[in-house]
Parts: structure tokens; C-alpha cells; sequence
């Protein structure tokens, strides 16, 4: 009996002990489950090619538990996993908590030409106390897809400011509503979570406001920011034309299937949904068009800046290797495949102009409009609390629970307050 | 040491290592960690109890703790309610009882994540089970998770049905520990239906419902799943349990923080659990 123990002991630690081989690379990659089958093909690719192996770490589709699952080990100082992609809202944090390994000695080692990728997002998100952290290696922006065909049944341009989107989105529905009572003019992300902030952002923005001020600092109580919240509760209250689940409900998925089963004018979401929009078996197949947000009289067209950047971990124990990978992720014909197959935003501004892009997608040159208007979320380390309180109030605003006003006179306090603590 | 003591302490060794490494180890980690300003990006300082005076002054904590005293107070009566029931049903003997028990036992079976997406498809304003039932009969659309009220009965209900059979089952194992002569003594003594559960069924066993209640107690103050799932903690931010408050300062990087406010609902459930064993009299009542 204790013989038989023993060698099981024994067997465990041995077979345990001898796991990894070199020199091996752990990159990891969460998504949708066909995105992660992706790029165990392009991580072949790279095998094939440089003869560095690389186990791929299948994370979660959710994007909090992407984040949890690299908290754990980069604050443990683990040295796997060596590279992973973070959301955009992530870098300033992980960059301040020295999880990232700056990139710059590679970048000039290997005269990494880093006026490819576009620019302004490198420079809002990927430059930390004057270093390179992180890479962009998609980009993502809010769009409004409209439904053409109704657009020209009904004589209605495609709206350029708020006031005359709301006329075209009030009168189309009530003409569907006679056909179809579940018509909703405008559908977007209330829910309280973070996509719900990137959408309050944008309509901000289109009012010509701001989460911080020239100077840097948090102000979410001006009267541009009560304004363009007092308009995303009127669109649920007052002009009814967004459905009286967007604020419990209403995350990217559930958006996008509501204006996919055609019940839907005006649909605010991430690039993502255009692929599956025009995808076989979808009832608004070849109906759908895409344009910028609109605007307020004095503010701008807004998107708010998402995507997915990568980055080295400082604890990897495999940082020449890891950066090949970079590199290769970032190449030219990876950033095309990637577009192509998966309709990802390249990070690089020359795939833009490729032919068989152009030719494939045609709908990227309003994307690349978009990118140029893109906001970016604020770049604090401890961006995370301000989010959970923006979501908190902007979301019991447009619940009708709270007035606009109030909500975010709160919403300030409450950040100050709170930021206060994280300020070293 | 005589040998029959060596031998026991040989019998626990095994629950105490258990103990010792996975329970006493983490909690006194997390209290540990709790006592520094431990933020990822911010130098780490011994800050003694400035987490625990953060604590009090934390408004948005303590509306986090009403929630989650109210959300547990009222699953765990409904759970007792409804499980006393199932119990005593399921206690008498009828044609298929064991298939019924099995029946009844199934939300329990089902891996909780999944059962909270079933109960929010249920809550779902355009598709939703209950909405669909509700057009057909009267015409009309709720949004079940839109109010305050709405989102809390509709998670007490989801929490409710999914560990209501847990609390049957244990009450059922009781049931079946008393023995048919008191019952026959009272019937003859002339008791009614009522007076022999109150008088007879429930001090036998009483033991077994503070076990019941301890269990669910526990559970229902540390819920983070059913209410990460159904709601997110919304509408805003009213169905923030403890436990998911303190996760989103664990996502921020705030660990130390994060640790005084899992510190503090450990402190919380422990005070609720030494009073159910007060209050049960547990030594006396026990066998």
C-alpha cells in the first residue's frame, strides 16, 4: 500500500515537473470562439515560419474575465503568460502597475517602422511616461448602421445632427409600428457596464463635452454633458424610440440581434456587427448601411475609441521571442488577414488602401473616417473607478430614476472623492 | 497519550490539514493583504487599519450591505418556507415518490451560471418567458429588472428556486429521523395537524433546520454569480452584492481594498452564524 503511494507521488512530480519545453511562448488570447480559432492557424503560421513555439492561453469571451485572468498571474509576477492583448481601457492600468516591458529598444533594434500604425491612437493609449508599452493591433469605434431600404421608403436623408435623426427615427417608427408593433426607431448600450460609458462618452462628444477638462482633470457635471444625458433618457422616456430595456438589458449582443431580426431603424455598436449584419441567413442582409454618429449643432461626430492592444510582459522570461511575435502579428499580411477574415480594424493605415481590402470591404474608408474621430476613454491608471461610478449614475439617469442634472452632480463627487485615494 | 486520543487526533488530522490550508490560510491572507495600501499601481505601504476607516466612510459599501442583508433575509425565509413544504410532501408516501424527489431536486443539479442565464432569459424584456406569458394573457410588457423592486424580487426568485430543494433535501433527512410514535402519541392526545408540526416536528427537528439555515445564510450573503449574470448590479448599482463590490476593486487593481471589504462581509456572516447557534441552543439540541 505505501509502495503504491509512494509511486504515485513520485509519478506526479515527475510528470509534472517536465512540462514545458523551450523555448516556448504563452500568448494570451480571449474572444468570440471563432476569433480564437483564428489565431491558433496564425500562431502555426508563425511556428512554421520561425521555429519559436508558442502555446496559445484561450481566455474568455467576456471582457472582465480576460482582464481577471491576466490580473492574477502579471501581479504575481508570473513569467507566463510572456504577451496578450488588452482592451484599450486596460493599458493605462496595467502601464502604471509596471506589468508592461517597454517595447522602444526593440522598436529601434529592429527598426520596427511604427509610423504604420495609426498614429493618434498610438499616441492616446500606447505611450506611457514617454515610453512604448503597448501596440494597437485592431481598432474599434462606435458607428450607427441604418437601415437603407427604410431610409429611401420613408424619404429620409441619412441624418447628419440629432435633431433631424430623431424626426426621421419618430416617423419611420410610428409608420412600422402598424406592421410591426416591437419597431424601435433607435437601439444602443444602456446596460450598466462599461459599454455603456463608451456610449455616454459619445454622446458627449457630439455635444462638444468631455469627461476631463483642458487641463486634465475630472469634470463630468458640465451643462454639454447634462445636456447630452438628458437626451439619451428622453430617448427612452420622452420620444420612446429606444426600447424601455436599454437601460437593464441592452449589451452589444442583444443590440445587435435586435436590429438584425429587422426591428430596428438605427443601431449604435462596434464595427463587429457589420460582418454579421450582412452574413447569409440575416434578415437585413444587403439593407444595411453605415455612417458616422451624429452630432449635436455645436459638438462633432463622435466614436469612442475601443480595440485591442498588445503588449510584452515585463515578467517574461522570453522577451526576444515575444517580440517577433509582435512583430508578426503587426505585418502587413497578418493585419490584412485579420481583416479579412475576421472584419478586425487593421491598426495599420496602409491595409486601408489595399486593393483586395477596398475591394472586399467597401465599407472601411468610412471607418477610417470614423478612427480620425475617434475619442479615447481617460488615460488614468485608475480609470476603473471612474467608469464604475459614470456607470452607476448614467445609468440610474436613464432609468428615470434620477434627473440628468443630479445624476451627474453626484457622479463628480462621488469620482473625486474616490480618485483622490489613487493619486500618489 | 494513551492510544484511543492518538488515534484520534490521527482521525481529524486529515479535516484539520483541510481547515488549516483552505479556509484558515486564505482568510488570514485576505486580512493580511488588508491591512497594506496594496494598488497595483501605486508604491505599496503598510496602511493598518486606513482600509478599514476607508470602509465606514464608503457610502456606496453600506448601501451594498442593505442590499445584500435584504436579498438574503428574504431568499433564505422564502427558502425555508418552500423547502419546509417540499419536505413534508415529499416525507409522505405516495405512488412515484421517488421520481418526485429526484424531480425536485434538479435546480439544485444545475451548475448556478446556468441557471441564472435560464432566469434571465426568463426576465427578458422582448423574448422573455415571462413576457411572453404576460402579452398573451393581458396584453402587456414588463421590464422585470427596471426597477429597484422589480430586479430584487426577480433575483430572490431565481436564487429561491435554484437552492430551495438544497434546504428540502436537508429538512427531508430530518423529517425522516423522527419517529412515527410521537405522532401517533399526539393524535391520540388530540393534536391537530398544526400543533403536531409545531409542537412535535419542528423541535425534532430543529438541529437540522440550523444547519439548513447556516448553509443558505452564508451562501446568500457572499452571492456573486446569479447577480453578475442576471442584473450586472444594476439599475444603478442597486443590486450590488458585497461580493461584487469587492471584485470590481480586485478588476481595478485596488487588492487591499478589495481584501477589507471581503474581510468585512467574512466578519458579517460569522456574527449572523454564532447567533443561529445561540439561538438554536445547538449543544442541548443536538443528539
Amino acid at each position: 500500500m505505501r509502495r503504491l503511494f509512494l509511486s504515485v507521488v513520485i509519478s506526479f512530480g515527475i510528470f509534472s515537473g517536465c512540462t514545458k519545453k523551450e523555448p516556448l511562448l504563452t500568448f494570451a488570447v480571449g474572444g468570440a470562439p471563432n476569433e480564437v480559432d483564428y489565431w491558433e492557424e496564425l500562431i502555426r503560421e508563425f511556428e512554421n515560419r520561425t521555429h519559436i513555439s508558442v502555446k496559445l492561453l484561450r481566455q474568455p469571451t467576456d471582457t472582465d474575465l480576460r482582464r481577471q485572468s491576466l490580473v492574477t498571474p502579471l501581479n504575481a509576477k508570473e513569467k507566463d503568460p510572456d504577451l496578450f492583448l488588452m482592451d484599450v481601457a486596460w493599458v493605462a492600468q496595467f502601464a502604471a502597475s509596471g506589468w508592461l516591458f517597454s517595447l522602444d529598444s526593440r522598436i529601434k533594434k529592429t527598426s520596427f517602422d511604427i509610423t504604420q500604425l495609426f498614429s493618434s491612437v498610438v499616441n492616446q493609449v500606447d505611450v506611457y511616461k514617454g515610453e512604448v508599452i503597448s501596440l494597437p493591433v485592431y481598432i474599434d469605434c462606435g458607428l450607427l448602421y441604418f437601415r437603407k431600404d427604410l431610409l429611401i421608403k420613408y424619404g429620409c436623408p441619412v441624418p447628419e445632427i440629432w435633431s433631424d435623426f430623431l424626426e426621421c427615427a419618430k416617423e419611420i417608427q410610428g409608420e412600422e409600428r402598424k406592421n410591426n408593433p416591437n419597431f424601435y426607431g433607435f437601439v444602443w448600450q444602456g446596460a450598466q457596464y462599461e459599454g455603456l460609458v463608451c456610449n455616454f462618452i459619445e454622446f458627449i462628444a457630439s455635444n462638444g463635452g468631455d469627461i476631463t477638462d483642458k487641463s486634465g482633470s475630472i469634470t463630468v457635471n458640465s451643462e454639454e454633458n447634462i445636456q447630452a444625458l438628458q437626451f439619451m433618457r428622453d430617448l427612452i422616456h420622452k420620444y420612446k424610440i429606444s426600447p424601455p430595456n436599454t437601460f437593464t438589458e441592452m449589451r452589444e449582443e442583444e443590440v445587435r440581434t435586435f436590429f438584425e431580426s429587422g426591428n430596428a431603424l438605427f443601431e449604435r455598436n462596434w464595427p463587429y456587427a457589420w460582418k454579421l449584419h450582412d452574413s447569409q441567413g440575416s434578415p437585413v442582409r444587403g439593407k444595411v448601411g453605415i455612417t458616422l454618429l451624429p452630432k449635436f449643432d455645436n459638438g462633432r461626430h463622435a466614436a469612442s475609441l475601443g480595440g485591442w492592444h498588445i503588449g510584452i510582459s515585463r515578467y517574461s522570461d522570453k522577451k526576444d521571442e515575444a517580440w517577433e511575435l509582435v512583430k508578426f502579428i503587426l505585418s502587413y499580411k497578418t493585419q490584412k488577414k485579420l481583416c479579412l477574415n475576421l472584419a478586425w480594424n487593421p491598426a495599420r493605415v496602409d491595409v486601408y488602401d489595399d486593393t483586395e481590402v477596398k475591394e472586399r470591404m467597401p465599407h472601411m474608408n468610412v471607418l477610417k473616417k470614423a478612427f480620425e474621430n475617434a475619442v479615447a476613454r481617460p488615460n488614468f491608471p485608475y480609470y476603473t473607478q471612474i467608469s464604475e461610478v459614470l456607470q452607476r449614475y448614467v445609468n440610474t439617469a436613464i432609468s428615470g430614476k434620477i434627473n440628468s442634472g443630479e445624476a451627474l452632480e453626484q457622479a463628480q463627487q462621488e469620482i473625486f472623492k474616490n480618485v483622490k485615494r489613487y493619486h500618489e | 497519550m494513551n492510544r484511543e486520543i492518538r488515534e484520534a487526533f490521527f482521525f481529524i488530522l486529515p479535516l484539520g490539514i483541510f481547515v488549516l490550508l483552505l479556509m484558515l490560510l486564505p482568510v488570514t491572507g485576505s486580512l493580511w493583504i488588508s491591512l497594506w495600501q496594496d494598488v497595483s499601481f501605486l508604491p505599496r505601504k503598510f496602511a493598518g487599519l486606513g482600509n478599514y476607516i476607508r470602509l465606514f466612510k464608503d457610502s456606496q459599501l453600506w448601501r451594498s450591505v442593505g442590499f445584500t442583508l435584504a436579498f438574503s433575509f428574504a431568499s433564505v425565509s422564502l427558502e425555508m418556507i418552500a423547502g419546509t413544504i417540499i419536505a413534508l410532501v415529499l416525507n409522505e408516501s405516495f405512488r412515484f415518490r421517488g421520481i418526485m424527489r429526484g424531480t425536485a431536486l434538479l435546480p439544485w443539479a444545475i451548475p448556478s451560471v446556468i441557471g441564472a442565464r435560464i432566469w434571465q432569459l426568463i426576465y427578458r424584456y422582448d423574448y422573455g418567458l415571462a413576457n411572453y406569458v404576460l402579452r398573451g394573457t393581458s396584453g402587456l410588457s414588463v421590464n422585470w429588472l427596471g426597477s429597484s423592486g422589480g430586479a430584487f424580487l426577480s433575483l430572490v426568485l431565481a436564487d429561491s428556486w435554484r437552492t430551495t430543494p438544497f434546504v428540502a433535501i436537508i429538512l427531508l433527512a430530518g423529517l425522516q429521523s423522527v419517529p412515527e410514535s410521537l405522532y401517533e402519541q399526539a393524535k391520540i392526545d388530540g393534536a391537530n395537524l398544526f400543533q403536531r408540526f409545531f409542537k412535535v416536528t419542528l423541535p425534532v427537528i430543529k438541529p437540522v433546520v440550523i444547519v439548513a439555515l447556516i448553509f443558505r445564510t452564508i451562501d446568500a450573503l457572499r452571492v456573486f454569480d446569479i447577480i453578475y449574470v442576471i442584473t450586472g448590479g444594476g439599475p444603478g448599482g442597486f443590486t450590488t452584492s458585497i461580493s461584487l463590490y469587492s471584485y470590481k476593486y480586485f478588476l481595478l487593481g485596488d487588492f487591499g481594498y478589495g481584501s477589507t471589504v471581503s474581510i468585512f462581509l467574512f466578519i458579517i456572516a460569522f456574527t449572523i452564524v454564532i447567533l443561529y447557534i445561540r439561538a438554536g441552543r445547538f449543544r442541548e439540541a443536538a443528539l
